[in-house]
């Protein structure tokens, strides 16, 4: 084989591969449609946010009301973000502004070993450690409180690492600029490096919320599972990916579909969510975090 | 006010301390809490770790006995795994970053497609690989369908970190090698690649702990059997579904499944270390410091 | 007789034109030294003599380059890969595969064609040619990286000479290197003076007067850069025509 035509065969089969790669979300998708499609075609759609409860196995009334499932795990993103974010955040500023820099890779490394602890092992942990001890201040512990600790947990890495780099990405001639003006540390903080990271922290906020909206494994063990409005934190819920995973192993028919569009409503979310921060990025910010 | 400079930095000093305590409390309780994680872990799994639990056989349903099979079984599904993604997302960096122009539409769009891949979920991965590798290909509850729905779950990791390892690469090594009269596929596989290789390697690695830590990609491909696997169509259960169904479906499972935990834990901590470890001489690879 | 021999070629990247209607001719185992202000396309010539514009999207070549007034090297059709190993070419900055020095020569050698056996003598010689291998002979399989910057660039023109090419274009070969190494350099690309062609970029004229037999002057003349002024450079120095080089050549400011 002449080397050019060695050069142009490699080519193509490296395209062929990239094409297999880039074209895969496209096939997973289109499988989700067609597992969805009998929803969409017998009028189950609008059971999805008209029916009262769950009940898709009934013979005799089966019910498709998906309104607490998507509560839920709307609930138990915010939650989460809402304990993660200041604390990563908070513990990002200490770490760029006030750590010192011998011990800041050691933080540093020591989040990135966090941020690959595997789901099932929060989940694990939550079951056995946390979820009794909730039980003891609130029966019966597997809640929606629980679930959103843990899944808390496992995103705090995220939020922290993009927080910090974010941080990070402010040129310390600025932050010394802002020294240089006689402005304290708090004043450069607030004024000068925040505002600056603002978007890079946004983002990696952003990117902790999606993943919090498509975690299984650490909120199916403690979230107690019932499909279900909560009315307090100690209740449990039961978020859409766990009722795909508890309920995907037998499901047939109607139901099946219904899970097909499950999944198809997950992977919309979090596609919106991240293909709006690819733009948000790609517009207007100049590449941080 | 007769002083203005003296009153404003006592209040500026206050704030400082203020945020230095709460930043500092932030950061100490995200480690401590995580120590406190590990530490249970520890506590609950050390006591039943043993030789004998690492290789011995699963009984009466992974109450007693061991996890030998679920790593033998796990193993399996691995290198499955990585014998459909490493090619297909090596192959995939290659072309973006050697053969087609950055920002051109060809590439946007595989990158594209490769970050919407990212996004998906992982038990979304899961319900695809039942449909798709179980029933459509006909390969059923088994070691390979669920290597096969890993693979499509790492790709993206795999396609990003190679991708930056290749742009990371010294600008002038392609025109250098050009100038010697060098075809492509030559300066890809004598230059470019082995240059690169620490980085890939970071990339393997990144999607090995990826990979090992999933579970709900692998709950309805890759099945529950505890039995010692003797071929890749076979049912196997992988540990981290192992310690999910100790925990959740059967009693008394915790102390085995504490124990899982803690094995789980300990190499995905490993594998970690080594992509940090690997990214370093990475590094120092490229300033010519070692050979 | 010429080596080389350009004729009204022009080059542009997508809308910005590097070069216009520039000639020139290269003789034989000559030094040809290229000079002129930042920006006037002196690296866009020599990449055009061994057709690496190929690398360059959006890079447009017109005009003829015939070398050894027979191949026409801007045809899209001259296996560009042969004509490389003809034309060789040193860079600014140093680029030696981040491999062990042996593998440097071997890579080239190799997918030329040269049998395992005949390559270590190549590398002794060419090591030699560059006073490189006393210094490096006894560590070989050491990584490349690990020498020092006039050392890699030294390594660079030995890998080029392995090749046995006619012409080696040389793009500003001492700028990032410290005046001592510079110097050696220099010599080593003086010494191969009467058996390479050899075209060099610089920007640094008392090299130029040390080691070019002749030289071109480039300067951007209507937004486009072009050679205003070549012959000798004994000539070139002493008596120039063009205003521009003129001053250029005297160290005034343009
Ligand atoms: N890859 C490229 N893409 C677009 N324009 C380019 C490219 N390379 C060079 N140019 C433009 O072509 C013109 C000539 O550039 P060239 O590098 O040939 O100049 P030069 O004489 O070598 O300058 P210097 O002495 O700084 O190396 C410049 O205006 C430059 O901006
Ligand atoms: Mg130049």
């Amino acid at each position: 084989m002449s080397r050019s035509r060695t050069d142009r065969f490699v080519q193509w089969s490296l395209g062929g591969l990239a094409v297999l790669s880039g074209g895969l979300v496209l096939l997973i998708v289109v499988f989700l449609l067609l597992g969805a499609w009998p929803t969409i075609q017998s009028g189950l759609l609008s059971h999805l946010l008209t029916d009262e409860t769950w009940r898709p196995g009934s013979d005799r009334d089966p019910q498709f009301g998906l309104l607490p499932m998507l509560a839920a795990s709307f609930l138990v993103t915010a939650l989460s973000i809402g304990i993660a974010a200041p604390f990563g955040v908070a513990g990002a500023v200490f770490d760029r502004f006030y750590l010192p820099p011998g011990f800041r890779r050691w933080n540093h490394r020591l989040l990135e070993l966090l941020a690959g602890v595997p789901s099932v092992v929060f989940g694990f942990w939550g079951l056995t450690v946390l979820v009794p001890a909730i039980n003891r201040l609130h029966p019966p512990g597997q809640s929606l409180l629980a679930a959103s600790l843990v899944l808390s947990l496992m995103i705090l890495p995220t939020v922290a690492l993009t927080s910090q780099a974010a941080l990070r990405a402010v040129p310390e001639s600025e932050t010394l600029a802002a020294a240089g003006l006689g402005l304290g540390r708090a004043r450069t903080i607030f004024s000068i490096a925040l505002p600056a990271a603002k978007s890079g922290i946004g983002g990696g906020i952003l990117l902790a919320v999606a993943r919090a909206i498509g975690e299984t494994m650490a909120v199916v063990m403690v979230c107690g599972n019932i499909a279900e409005f909560p009315s307090s934190l100690f209740d449990p819920v039961r978020p859409v990916t766990s009722t795909i995973a508890l309920e995907m192993g037998y499901a047939s028919a109607d139901h099946k579909a219904l899970l097909y569009t499950a999944g198809l409503i997950l992977v919309l979310a979090v596609a919106a969510l991240v293909g709006w921060l690819a733009f948000r990025g790609s517009k207007n910010v100049p590449a941080s975090g | 006010m007769l002083n203005p400079l003296a009153a404003a930095p006592r209040r500026a000093r206050r704030l400082d301390r203020a945020i230095a305590i709460a930043g500092g409390a932030a950061s100490f309780s995200t480690l401590a809490v995580f120590g406190w994680i590990v530490w249970d872990l520890i506590r609950l799994g050390l006591p039943n770790l043993s030789w004998h639990f690492l290789t011995g056989e699963v009984e009466t349903a992974g109450r007693s006995g061991g996890i030998g099979p679920v790593l033998v079984s796990t193993l399996l599904i691995l290198l499955c795994c990585l014998a459909v993604a490493v090619p297909l997302g090596i192959g995939c960096a290659v072309w973006l970053s050697e053969f087609v122009r950055r920002g051109s539409r060809a590439s946007r769009i595989v990158t594209g497609g490769v970050d919407l891949l990212a996004s998906v979920p992982s038990i979304v991965f899961g319900l695809f690989g039942m449909t798709f590798f179980c029933q459509v290909l006909g390969l059923g509850f088994s070691i390979l369908s669920g290597g096969l729905t890993l693979a499509c779950m790492i790709l993206p990791i795999l396609v990003r970190t190679t991708l930056l390892a290749l742009e990371g690469l010294p600008a002038d090594l392609r025109p250098g090698a050009a100038a010697l009269g060098l075809t492509r596929t030559t300066t890809l596989r004598q230059v470019l690649l082995p240059t690169a290789l620490p980085g890939i390697l970071v990339a393997i690695t990144l999607g090995v702990g990826r990979a090992l830590s999933e579970t709900a990609a692998l709950l309805f491909t890759s099945g529950y059997s505890t039995r010692w696997p003797d071929s890749l169509g076979e049912s196997g259960r992988a540990l981290s579904v192992h310690i999910y169904d100790l925990a959740m479906n059967i009693p008394n499972g915790s102390p085995n499944a504490s124990a899982s935990a803690l094995v789980l834990l300990v190499l995905i901590l490993l594998i970690n270390l080594t992509a940090t470890g690997l990214t370093e001489r990475w590094t120092r690879h490229l300033s010519g410091t070692t050979s | 007789m010429s080596q080389l021999s350009v004729s009204r070629l022009s080059v542009r990247y997508g809308p910005v034109k590097a070069l216009r209607d520039v000639s020139l001719e290269i003789p034989k185992g000559q030094i040809t030294a290229l000079v002129g202000p930042s920006g006037c396309g002196k690296s866009t010539l020599l990449h055009t003599l061994n057709r690496l514009t190929d690398l360059v999207d959006g890079c447009e070549v017109r005009g003829s380059v015939r070398l050894d007034d027979d191949l026409e090297i801007t045809e899209a059709t001259t296996d560009v890969l042969a004509l490389r190993r003809h034309i060789g070419m040193v860079f600014q900055k140093p680029n030696p595969f981040p491999h062990s020095i042996r593998r440097n020569f071997e890579i080239p050698l190799r997918e030329h064609g040269v049998s395992r056996a005949n390559i270590p003598g190549i590398i002794e010689r060419c090591l030699r040619d560059v006073g490189l291998w006393d210094e490096v002979s006894t560590r070989l399989d050491r990584s490349a990286l690990q020498l020092s910057g006039g050392q890699q660039q030294r390594l660079c023109i030995a890998r080029a000479l392995a090749l046995d090419p006619e012409v080696i274009l040389f793009d500003e070969p001492c700028s990032a290197l410290d005046p001592l190494a510079s110097a050696v350099v220099e010599d080593h690309i003086a010494a191969l003076r009467g058996r390479v062609t050899v075209v060099i970029v610089t920007h640094n004229l008392a090299q130029a007067r040390r080691i070019a037999d002749r030289l071109a002057v480039f300067w951007v003349r209507d937004g486009a850069g072009t050679i205003v002024e070549t012959g000798p450079a004994a000539n070139l120095f002493t008596d120039p025509t063009d205003p521009d080089a003129a001053r250029y050549l005297s160290g005034e400011r343009g």
